[in-house]
């Protein structure tokens, strides 16, 4: 019997050793200390990661020469985290300013950055290997652009964490960037220098702004996808809609409601489907019939296709060929950005730009600001050389209470 | 069951037979093993009379026996043998006769057979809407079971095809299959092999003594004190799959003089194992049982048991990230924590099972038993919640090189629009050199709670939520079985079930941040500007003005009932002629279930109590219901309509003895059946909408078969034929298309099984105790309709399609005709042989098999079998298109060799000391699939915007060489 216990007792143990391993207790659910939360800073980098020096902004953005420029030096840039996602205006980027007050759009590709990313904090970017580029004019930190047929980029966003942490570091959290009040002169001279302008991609305050279109109308400008699935680049105008004014002003119908009937700062779905079921769209024209011609959203592709230069584009919208434009569109409804026309000094346009999953699109622009009171204005400004002339966005970053201001 | 009745009516004819032979009363017959038949020496047969020991007797070389010079009267005879479990049976000795009992055949012990729910990992499936719960074939008193049992189950293979559900496990005579999913709760008792070792099973369509059963077998788990072998027993157990040890004591009385028994088993699992990481129990098993003899005919038993613990989940990936890690057996679930393994899902139970069981027993004509269980306690499954925040999943698949570089089989596939090798091949050395970064192919718990150590507010963004299933089970079963004359015997029963299962979660780690907020992540992206809409507790935003504040262990997202009664009666008559007889039975049943709603939602608000809209109290809004098809309001809260099904079975058994050895035996069944609650609500968590069009499942089985038993050969063979119609699913998923989290419901699944089994063991004449056994099961269970299938957007049950057909689902057709490839059932292999061979001598056994697996499935997810999803975005139909997107995927066939090894010792014939081991897949094969699932998701962002993609599928992997060794001492 003795024997026996043994026997069993010495494999007990055996089996023991084995278990007594961490598996015995995997589950670790205990608070970190606050040690583990230490941001890296120059001389850390230096020793870690190679870094020799700081580029500015500026000088990075010089580098630029009208087509993508991926980066193969050792050229670290520094800035303060200025933008903020949390709103849902900006969306998988970060906009980040130095101390000499140049800013420059760095694409991550991921959602809810101001989780780790935080306004004020400052952030190390590693160049090396990424591409600087710019879209409509707009310079932008990325990766190499996708080679796909669909892409019309020059650049893409990082996407993947483990590409994130190699490019970006994460330094202390000083006080968030205070934004630099510009006048419309400094405007027009960014607008004059294009890419290498100091505004792009800087928190700007404006002043004195008033709502609608230099035209003397309130306006806004906004491009819908009747089905987004389907092509929508400008060669498929039979998938495109212009909630917006005429090319010219001589253009202009008389007394005509150039806002589209919408007063909130973007386009939720919700809001876009009860829009194209009111009828106030119902003078939209695909295309905005400049190559086809009557083709009001009342009507169906197979109608207004037929008998074009793009009859064969009817085969895309399968079914829904025989459907009008109103019903796909409510069909396919997806959130949509709006862009309001502000003028600033009476002279420049400056376009208010909403995204549709923002969390504040839904909300009615005030009154007194549809009826024309003067604003300050305070958001990220971006410039967009697809128009003639070049537009000037401004994206809010805080909800419109915080960044809209009646003065 | 149908031992009792055979040995019932051999007795009977040995009385007839031998009357006038023997001078005095007695009894005498040859105790054999129930697997082979095999006579067992030096077993010990013990005749009761009441609480008295009347005789003894222990059987010579040959298994024979004889107590003579008794008295006429009720006896019970009780036998026992090392290595076998000990059996009872009564014995009636009338008119001073000696009545031979012919064979008396009990069961091994033996251990190398130990197949029970541990065997199979637990995995996390989401709401993909695949169940990967086993089905466990028992009964080592069928030659094909007791093979195919143990050497198939590393497969997760199903008998017959069938799934979970249909298999019936009672316990002490009560029906524990889930209420709410219908599949077999093993985990209630794993852990608890000795307590619940003795148990009978009926195969297919077969009716049992313990209840009416469907067409997929019923095991009856006895489980009571007296049940329990006598004696002390330990075992201490490690393996390499699942947990290092098991270490296992229990003690049993047996039945004593004052007719008590007494009966205790517990036992702990520990540790992790050598091919998943992060698995690991933490689990106990303790049980309690009393057996009371109150007189000759009433006996009581008392139970009390339940399995504590906690469990660590594996997850399935798709081939891409496997080939990443270079390991099959990658489990996405874990990730380095202060660099120790934590497990984001993890099984944490303790749900106690109740009962008491009264036997009456008033003639050796009569029997009846009644049983009251009660399962209660809680059942948790933790998983990481997470508020605006990125998505923490390791293999997202934005995180895997396929994301920048599409392909199909391997060939860059350029319409998929995904297209940039620079990404992709950084994707790729993130993954080659995980070894830089674990955090990067694992749960990064670092950058967690970095991100909630960073929010001022203290409001943790990712938390640690345990999804909780607590039932309230409450069963009653009444079972009796009577002979009121030689050639009938009746069985029959009557059952009840209230089941009201509470579907929860709540907090359990906030992941060091101080507080979580209870609302909507989903419904914020659409309904920002509602706040009304985003609240998981609308009714606590009305009164406080604010989402609830959550902390630890706080009840959030999500809180309902689900409600089942069932009700039923049957009654089986079994008739014999001869040789001949007949079983003809019949069930009739009464099944309901409801939803109860106990959170208001804000996208699913109803109307108030008095009937009328709310408002919501900060806007001033109205807070609109949403609406069904039927122009109800739709809610969250309150009771759901009650879903109400009158169910019926019948069932005829033939059965034709030749020669004694010989058995021809056939089953029919017809079973119109309920679905199951989790197969009616469309999205139990939000609503209370349920799945339009219910109805019935309805199945046709039938069987044939023949047996052999007798000198040392034991075969049987069976050909069997099912049909079932009416099948429902309801699963969730993300669809691209819709940009929406959507529920889909599929009505009309139509299924065929048929095939045959086969199952022996035959001496090889050659070498002594040397025998050959093998099992076949060759199948073909295939989907037969063409199912409707209606889509609903989770967030607001707008429709997006509504009984759409899925033509796709039962084959793949193209354009002219022609049938290029069948679907079948998923899940199991529909080719599935073992050969080997088996040697027993002096308590040493060696069992070494090969086997083959072939012709299995990966289950199917209906949307890309629809027209829809072939067609894309052109609506154009393509037969390149219906092969590419309909085809279901065959696992590639697999050979596995198997070895088991053991050996007992007696000690000064008081002791035994023993030891079993059994190393599976000795050939270290890596790569055979058990299971898996399709994405239903779509590549829909195509250059050619004139067709989808699948997204990849994934699957679960087979262990490579494994082992268990069990040593065990009894005394």
């Amino acid at each position: 019997m003795k024997k026996i216990l043994v026997i069993f007792a010495a494999f007990a143990a055996l089996v023991s050793c084995r278990s007594l391993k961490d598996e015995w207790d995997p589950v670790f659910t205990t608070r970190y200390d606050e040690a583990y939360f230490i941001p890296v800073t120059d001389e850390y980098l230096q020793e870690h990661e190679g870094m020799e020096s700081i580029t500015s902004i500026a000088d990075l953005k010089a580098m630029y020469n009208n087509k993508p420029l991926i980066i193969t030096d050792n050229i670290w840039i520094k800035g303060q985290v200025i933008s903020s996602d949390k709103s849902g205006n900006i969306y998988s980027e970060i906009y980040i300013q130095d101390r000499d007050g140049d800013a420059i759009d760095v694409k991550f590709g991921k959602g809810s950055l101001y989780n780790e990313y935080v306004l004020g904090q400052w952030l190390y970017i590693k160049c090396k290997d990424l591409t600087l580029g710019a879209y409509n004019g707009m310079p932008q930190l990325g990766m190499q652009a996708d080679q796909t047929e669909l892409n019309e980029y020059d650049t893409s966003y990082m996407n993947m964490q483990g590409t994130i942490d190699t490019h970006v570091f994460r330094g202390f959290i000083d006080e968030p960037v205070k934004p630099t009040v510009v006048t419309v002169d400094q405007i027009a001279e960014s607008i004059q220098m294009g890419f290498k302008g100091k505004l792009w991609g800087k928190l700007v305050t404006l002043k004195g702004l008033t709502y609608g279109h230099t035209w003397g109308i309130p306006a806004i400008y906004s491009l819908l996808y009747p089905n987004p699935n389907l092509p929508h680049k400008s060669d498929n105008p039979e998938n495109r809609i212009f909630l917006s004014v005429p090319q010219n002003q001589n253009q202009l119908k008389q007394g005509f409601d150039y806002t589209w009937g919408i007063t909130s700062w973007g386009l939720t779905k919700a809001d876009y489907i009860k829009y194209v079921q009111s009828g106030l769209w119902d003078s939209a024209e695909v295309d905005s019939g400049d190559k086809l011609q009557a083709s009001f959203i009342t009507r169906t592709p197979y109608e207004i296709l037929m008998g074009t230069a793009y009859e064969s584009r009817i085969d895309n919208f399968g079914m829904d060929a025989f459907s009008s434009y109103k019903d796909i569109m409510v069909k396919y409804a997806s959130a949509n950005y709006v862009s309001h026309y502000f003028t600033m000094a009476q002279s420049q346009d400056i376009q208010i730009r909403t995204s549709g999953y923002a969390k504040f699109a839904s909300q009615q622009i005030p009154q007194a600001i549809l009826d024309g009171a003067p604003v300050t204005v305070t958001g990220i400004a971006s410039i967009y050389t697809g128009s003639t002339p070049p537009g000037v966005q401004i994206s809010l970053i805080d909800e419109p209470s915080v960044s809209v201001v009646l003065e | 069951m149908i031992k009792r009745i055979t040995l019932a009516f051999a007795a009977l004819l040995a009385s007839v037979a031998l009357f006038a032979q023997e001078p005095t009363g007695g009894v005498k017959g040859t105790v054999v093993n129930r697997n082979g038949r095999q006579p067992v020496e030096n077993a010990r047969l013990v005749l009761m009379q009441g609480a008295n020991e009347v005789a003894s007797a222990t059987s010579a070389q040959d298994g024979t026996f004889l107590i003579e010079e008794l008295a006429d009267g009720l006896y019970t005879l009780i036998i026992t043998a090392p290595d076998f479990l000990e059996s009872q049976v009564q014995v009636t000795v009338n008119d001073g006769y000696v009545k031979n009992m012919f064979n008396l055949s009990i069961t091994s012990s033996q251990q190398v057979a130990e197949v029970d729910e541990d065997t199979f990992g637990a995995f996390d499936l989401d709401d993909s809407g695949y169940n990967d719960n086993p089905t466990i074939l028992f009964g080592s008193n069928d030659v094909f079971n007791s093979i195919a049992g143990y050497n198939f189950s590393a497969v997760r293979f199903r008998g017959r095809g069938y799934s979970s559900e249909s298999q019936d496990v009672y316990l002490a005579g009560v029906k524990l299959n889930d209420a709410i999913t219908g599949y077999s709760p093993y985990s209630l008792w794993s852990g608890l092999n000795e307590a619940m070792r003795s148990k009978e099973s009926v195969n297919g369509s077969e009716v049992s003594e313990f209840g009416f059963g469907g067409y997929n077998g019923l095991t009856n788990i006895f489980g009571t004190a007296s049940d329990v072998r006598k004696g002390l027993r330990g075992s201490l157990l490690t393996n390499s799959t699942l947990y290092r040890m098991r270490i296992m004591a229990s003690y049993a009385t047996g039945m004593q003089d004052n007719g008590w028994a007494f009966a205790a088993n517990v036992s702990a699992r520990l540790g992790g194992n050598d091919w998943v990481k992060g698995v690991y129990y933490r689990s106990f098993a303790y049980y309690l049982a009393a057996d009371k003899v109150l007189d000759r005919n009433n006996k009581l038993s008392f139970v009390f048991f339940a399995t504590p613990g906690e469990r660590g989940a594996q997850n399935s990936s798709t081939q891409e990230v496997y080939d990443l890690m270079h390991d099959n057996m990658y489990n996405s679930n874990w990730g380095y924590q202060g660099g120790k393994v934590r497990n984001t899902r993890v099984r944490k139970t303790h749900e106690p099972v109740a009962f008491v069981k009264w036997d009456f027993t008033p003639s050796d004509k009569f029997s009846s038993s009644a049983t009251v269980l009660y399962r209660f306690g809680k059942n948790g499954y933790t998983a990481l919640d997470w508020y605006d925040a990125q998505d923490p999943r390791p293999d997202y698949y934005r995180n895997l090189p396929s994301y920048y570089m599409g392909t199909i089989d391997g060939v860059y596939e350029p319409d998929m629009n995904r297209n940039n090798l620079y990404k992709y091949m950084t994707a790729l050395n993130i993954w080659n050199y995980q070894g830089s970064n674990p955090n990067l192919v694992h749960v990064d718990w670092d950058r967690i709670y970095s991100i909630n150590h960073m929010q001022s507010s203290g409001r943790s963004k990712y938390v640690q939520e345990e999804r909780r299933t607590d039932q309230r089970d409450l069963n009653l079963a009444y079972t009796f079985k009577a002979r009121p004359t030689y050639w009938l015997t009746l069985n029959g029963g009557l059952n009840a079930r209230i089941n009201r299962t509470e579907y929860y979660k709540v907090i359990a780690d906030l992941l060091g941040g101080e507080y979580f907020i209870d609302v909507d992540n989903f419904a914020e992206r659409e309904f920002a500007s509602s706040q009304y809409k985003l609240q998981n507790d609308l009714e606590y935003y009305i009164l406080n003005g604010e989402a609830r504040k959550l902390g630890l262990g706080d009840k959030y997202g999500y809180d309902y009932y689900a409600h089942v009664r069932n009700y039923g009666a049957w009654l089986s008559g079994k008739f014999t002629a001869g040789a001949f007889s007949a079983t003809l039975g019949g069930r009739i049943g009464y099944e309901s279930f409801w939803r109860e709603g106990l959170m208001r939602k804000g996208i699913f608000p109803g109307l108030a109590e008095n009937g009328n809209k709310m408002v919501d109290p900060m806007s001033g809004e109205t807070i609109e219901p949403t609406y069904e098809p039927d122009g109800t309001v739709t809610t969250s809260k309150g009771k759901s309509a009650t879903a109400r099904f009158l169910t019926y079975a019948g069932k005829l058994g033939l059965n034709y003895v030749i020669g004694g050895n010989m058995r021809l035996y056939a089953n029919v069944g017809y079973f119109n059946d309920a679905p199951k609650f989790n197969q009616v609500f469309l999205s139990p968590r939000t609503r209370n909408s349920m799945v339009n069009g219910l109805t019935t499942v309805k199945t046709l089985s039938s069987d044939v078969n023949w047996q052999f038993s007798g000198n040392n050969i034991n075969v049987r063979l069976t050909g069997f034929y099912t049909r079932i119609w009416d099948q429902s699913k309801v699963m969730s998923a993300y669809d691209d298309v819709q940009n929406a989290f959507s529920n889909f419901a599929i009505t009309g699944i139509n299924q065929r099984h048929v095939g045959m089994e086969l199952g022996f063991k035959v001496p090889t004449y050659i070498v002594p105790n040397l025998s050959v056994q093998g099992v076949l099961s060759l199948g073909e269970y295939v989907y037969t309709s063409t199912p409707k299938m209606t889509q609903t957007i989770d967030n607001s049950s707008e429709i997006v399609m509504r009984d759409v057909a899925v033509p796709y689902w039962n084959k793949t057709q193209l354009s002219d005709g022609t049938i290029t490839q069948k679907h079948y059932v998923p899940s199991t292999p529909q080719t599935a042989a073992s050969l080997g061979l088996s040697y027993n001598y002096n308590y040493w056994f060696i069992d070494a098999d090969v086997e083959y697996f072939d012709r299995a499935y990966l289950d199917m997810n209906p949307l890309y079998r629809t027209d829809y999803a072939v067609a894309g975005l052109d609506s154009q139909i393509t037969d390149e298109e219906v092969t590419y997107m309909t085809t279901q995927e065959k696992f590639a066939p697999a050979w596995l060799v198997n070895l088991s090894v053991g050996k007992s010792w007696y000690i000064q014939r008081k002791y035994q000391l023993g030891f079993s081991l059994n190393v599976k897949n000795i050939l270290n094969n890596r790569d055979v699939k058990t299971g898996g699932y399709e994405q239903t998701r779509l590549v829909d962002n195509t250059t050619s915007k004139s067709r989808y993609y699948r997204f990849d599928s994934k699957y679960f992997y087979m262990a490579g060489t494994n082992y268990m060794l069990n040593i065990y001492f009894r005394f």
